[in-house]
């Protein structure tokens, strides 16, 4: 993919910066670009209240169903914010996620014969290191991310399939015992308070680390410099080989812990668990404002822009939209928020992509 | 006979480089042909010629969407979005106008895509990924969720004579697939249009200073690609006289490795047709012999994922390499190592 270059980078005179820089723009852009993905989510609340006041929906406004939205988009959650870092690395996506998730949890499944804590570890160190794989092709040798990730998913899909034989696996058949499949089983439904699933938790823990991770350490800033202009990152010194592969290990560790969660929650180790998972989490991650060009964005925005898939399926659901319909209103509305964004971000004189 | 110089050999590693998805072939091909049970006969060979009909004619427009430096997620659901419209119309408005509008379908999506991608900028991988789940809704809406089957005499009529053979290796099918390529092939290689399109990929802001109007190449591309997608889904569904509703799903991974794998770059301005066509003949080839040895789908999916790991590692290697070497003189860097080495000699 060719990166387009902006087309109007006039030079502007210091007395007339007032005027250039008066970009105009629309309404809706410029709502989007002082609001951010939460002005959109706000906008989304305000036409779900609207709706219930005016009795087309029921219960949208309770704390149950915002907990269960939140619920719902955990997982999507997890995974997309684990991904957003090779975004920002100007690395588009990692579609090698889905089928990371499926190895994960299948071999975690297998492992749970050796009880509860060594299976997390193992199957986690197994998934870690599809991104090992990752980490040295892309960063070292500048595969090419979205088909380089693609061929591993292949491959990563020919081992579990070959290895178990198309065969499902179920925890409580493999655990030693009742207390391991137990304890799996807990990852998905374990509530604190009675309300609060671990998912949101996990979430809640690695939004706060990936944000500090991202805004705070000497990683966060070099993998910013790489992601904006990865030859200006070279020449300045960042050995943006490792910041690539770091990136990718993140979206490898944070595809693993989603691909536990995943197959707690369907309580069998298969081949097909996560399936869809990396279109999901690109469209979150774009969404959320994060740009494909790399270096803009932010971990919070992703969360955003994973609430708002979680909101626009609530509502559509509780209007009794069917599935179908559902997925053309959200690709639709997907092109239009990332269209607008990116137009907004060019008029401003600012790469989009 | 002269001896090989360095250039020589760079110009033959290149040659072969180029060529290297006939070797694939070939080798594929005659190791297929040589061990696999029941490999080389015309029934076989004729059902690897069907079986790779659909994925050949949907790679022509994807090869042109690389070749220009974009990325096409749509094309598995347009395969079905036309296989839905052409059999769906088919009980009201009858064959003869239901295939045009599926393709004709397909290529509005593709307009669709390439005004999103061209005009309003928006990246191709953002748009047809957008585009991708409109269409799995549209599909889903308008079919109801139920796959389409027809069982009237004429379609099954039209079904018998798309599958019938002909010719060693050719039912109509087939060829239709064959002249596209060879079409597309021609077009790409000696006309000025098609030359432009490799322009455009390889740098669209010379393109642009030269002259070419490289919007309008953009959406052509996505407009034939929407086209062949189209073409390809719609004979599908017709030989089969059904539709189902993930009959396209698997073609969108399929395409994208075979175009890979025949050498077209992701970085757009490279790459052709028949070598795609060359490519997705050799994935067929091999999956056909992994059927032929009893082994399953996942040895099939295994391997797949390994030839594309192995040719997409290997292509990145020698850009590094190159990227290594780049401004080095290996023949200053020998005469370097020989004063190095008569100083160490001497010094000793």
């Amino acid at each position: 993919m060719t990166e387009q270059k902006t087309q109007h980078e006039h030079i502007v005179q210091p007395e007339m910066q007032l005027d250039a820089r008066a970009v105009k723009l629309n309404i809706f852009s410029k709502f989007l670009h002082t609001l951010g993905i939460y002005g959109i989510a706000g906008l989304f609340v305000i036409f779900g209240i609207v709706l219930q006041v005016f009795g087309v929906i029921n219960g949208f406004l309770s704390v149950q169903n915002m907990l269960n939205i939140v619920d719902a988009v955990a997982l999507l959650g997890i995974v997309a914010v684990g991904m957003a870092f090779v975004t920002y690395s100007g690395h588009y996506a990692d579609l090698s996620a889905p089928t990371t998730m499926a190895l994960t949890g299948i071999v975690c499944v297998q492992m749970l014969r050796y009880g509860f804590l060594p299976a997390i570890l193992i199957s986690l160190a197994v998934g870690i290191s599809v991104g090992l794989l990752n980490a040295v092709a892309i960063g070292k040798f500048k595969a090419n991310p979205i088909i380089w990730t693609l061929a591993v998913s292949y491959v990563t899909l020919g081992v579990i399939r070959l290895v178990w034989v198309n065969k499902q696996i179920y925890p409580d058949v493999m655990a030693s015992s009742q207390r391991a499949s137990d304890l799996f089983d807990a990852i998905y439904r374990l509530r604190f308070f009675g309300k609060i699933a671990l998912p949101v938790i996990i979430l809640i823990i690695l939004i706060i680390i990936y944000t500090l991770l991202m805004t705070r350490t000497q990683f966060g800033a070099q993998l910013k410099i790489t992601g904006a202009a990865r030859k200006a990152a070279k020449f300045s010194g960042i050995n943006v080989e490792r910041i690539i592969g770091a990136a990718f290990l993140v979206s490898a560790v944070s595809a693993a812990i989603g691909g536990l969660v995943v197959t707690s929650l369907s309580r069998v180790g298969a081949w097909y668990n996560g399936a869809g998972y990396d279109f999901r989490a690109v469209t979150a991650i774009v969404i959320g404002g994060m740009t494909l060009a790399g270096g803009r964005g932010s971990i919070i925005g992703v969360v955003g822009g994973v609430l708002i898939i979680g909101l626009m399926n609530n509502i559509m659901t509780l209007l009794g939209i069917g599935t179908f319909s559902q997925d053309m209103i959200r690709g639709a509305i997907f092109i239009i928020v990332v269209g607008v964004s990116a137009k907004s971000l060019r008029s401003l004189g600012r790469d989009d992509a | 006979m002269r001896k090989l110089q360095i250039k020589d050999k760079q110009q033959l590693i290149s040659t072969i480089d180029k060529n290297r998805i006939f070797i694939l072939f070939g080798v594929i091909f005659l190791f297929m042909a040589l061990f696999a049970p029941r490999f080389m006969n015309v029934f076989n060979l004729t059902t690897i010629m069907r079986t790779m009909s659909l994925n050949a004619t949907v790679a022509i427009g994807f090869t042109l969407i690389l070749v220009i430096g974009q990325l096409d997620l749509s094309i598995g659901t347009i395969i079905t979005f036309a296989a839905v419209v052409g059999l769906g119309l088919k009980e009201s408005v009858g064959f003869g106008l239901s295939v045009p509008l599926a393709v004709a379908a397909g290529g509005v999506v593709g307009l669709i895509n390439g005004i999103l991608v061209a005009k309003a900028k928006i990246n191709s991988f953002i748009v047809t990924l957008g585009m991708m789940t409109v269409l799995q809704g549209t599909i889903y809406t308008i079919t109801g969720g139920n796959s389409i089957s027809l069982s009237t005499p004429d379609a099954f009529a039209i079904s018998d004579w798309l599958a019938e053979m002909f010719f060693p290796l050719l039912t109509p099918r087939v060829l239709i697939t064959i002249i596209l390529v060879i079409l597309a092939s021609f077009g790409m290689r000696r006309t000025r249009i098609g030359r432009n399109f490799y322009m455009v990929g390889g740098n669209s802001q010379t393109a642009w200073l030269a002259g070419i109007d490289t919007d309008r190449y953009t959406i052509a591309a996505f407009v034939i690609s929407g086209l062949t997608a189209a073409v390809g889904g719609i004979l599908f569904a017709m030989e089969s006289a059904a539709a189902t509703l993930n009959m396209g799903n698997s073609s969108l991974m399929y395409v994208i490795s075979a175009t890979i794998i025949g050498g077209t770059s992701m970085a757009g301005g490279k790459g052709g047709v028949f070598k795609t066509f060359v490519a997705v003949l050799t994935l067929e080839v091999l999956y056909n012999g992994i059927i032929l040895f009893g082994l399953g789908n996942e040895v099939k999916i295994f391997l797949a994922g390994v030839i594309l790991a192995a040719v997409i590692l290997y292509e990145a290697y020698t850009s590094y390499r190159r990227e290594k070497v780049l401004g080095q003189r290996p023949e200053l860097m020998k005469e370097l190592e020989r004063d190095r080495e008569a100083a160490a000699a001497s010094s000793s």
